[in-house]
């Protein structure tokens, strides 16, 4: 309580001047991919549900700057869409 | 070796004795060729999201094949000429998963858990 009455006018003024490098960055707005990680789902042409959720109304396939995938997950996404896309699926 | 996954769409209006007839048929193939089939599974009867062929509907089965490639040669010569036929596809895998089933009912439910494990997480 004490030191943050001393800190100097800067600190007062905004929460986010308070920041130092050493404290956990948590207001970094960056995602993560969904699909990468321990418990990601697996991305597979027989897996509909997945898929339907990076596909618009019109059944295009979502660019990865609006679902964060990860470059590596994007390609194969996009290629078992196009397999479920033959099989009638989607 | 290989390892290949194989789907075929037969008709809507295909009775459940021929669908038998046509596993049968595409098993003893893949049997004649040295091959090995490792799972069939029978989807059912599946909504297609655009029409083949006039047809809305369509029997989804379901092959993981294990094998040489001229196999799937062999395979996809008789199904071309097979009227009773709307699509074939073969993957090529490098591993079965042989624990997921994404088309039967019962399995429906292990999913949704999985996925509210996942938003936990």
């Amino acid at each position: 309580m004490v030191k943050k009455k001393i800190g100097n006018k800067k600190n007062r003024k905004s929460n986010f001047a308070r920041l130092s490098i050493f404290q956990p960055n948590k207001y970094s707005f960056k995602r993560k991919c969904p699909l990468s990680g321990k418990s990601a789902p697996i991305v597979d042409y027989k897996n509909i549900k997945l898929l339907k959720k990076y596909v618009s109304e019109n059944g295009k396939i979502l660019p990865s700057r609006i679902t964060n995938v990860s470059q590596k997950k994007q390609r194969e996404l996009s290629l078992s869409i196009k397999r479920a896309r033959n099989l009638a699926l989607i | 070796m290989n390892l290949y996954e194989h789907t075929i769409i037969a008709k809507q209006d295909v009775s459940a004795s021929d669908i038998k007839k046509l596993t049968e048929k595409y098993s003893k193939i893949v049997e004649k060729n040295d091959g090995n089939i490792v799972k069939t599974e029978n989807w059912g009867l599946l909504k297609l999201s655009y029409t083949i062929k006039k047809n809305k509907k369509g029997n989804y089965i379901h092959f993981k094949i294990k094998g040489a490639s001229k196999i799937i040669g062999q395979l996809e010569k008789d199904e071309k000429i097979d009227e009773k036929l709307l699509r074939y596809m073969t993957v090529k895998v490098k591993k079965f998963d042989l624990q997921t089933n994404y088309f039967s009912k019962q399995e429906d439910g292990v999913e949704i858990d999985n996925k509210k494990t996942a938003k936990k997480l």
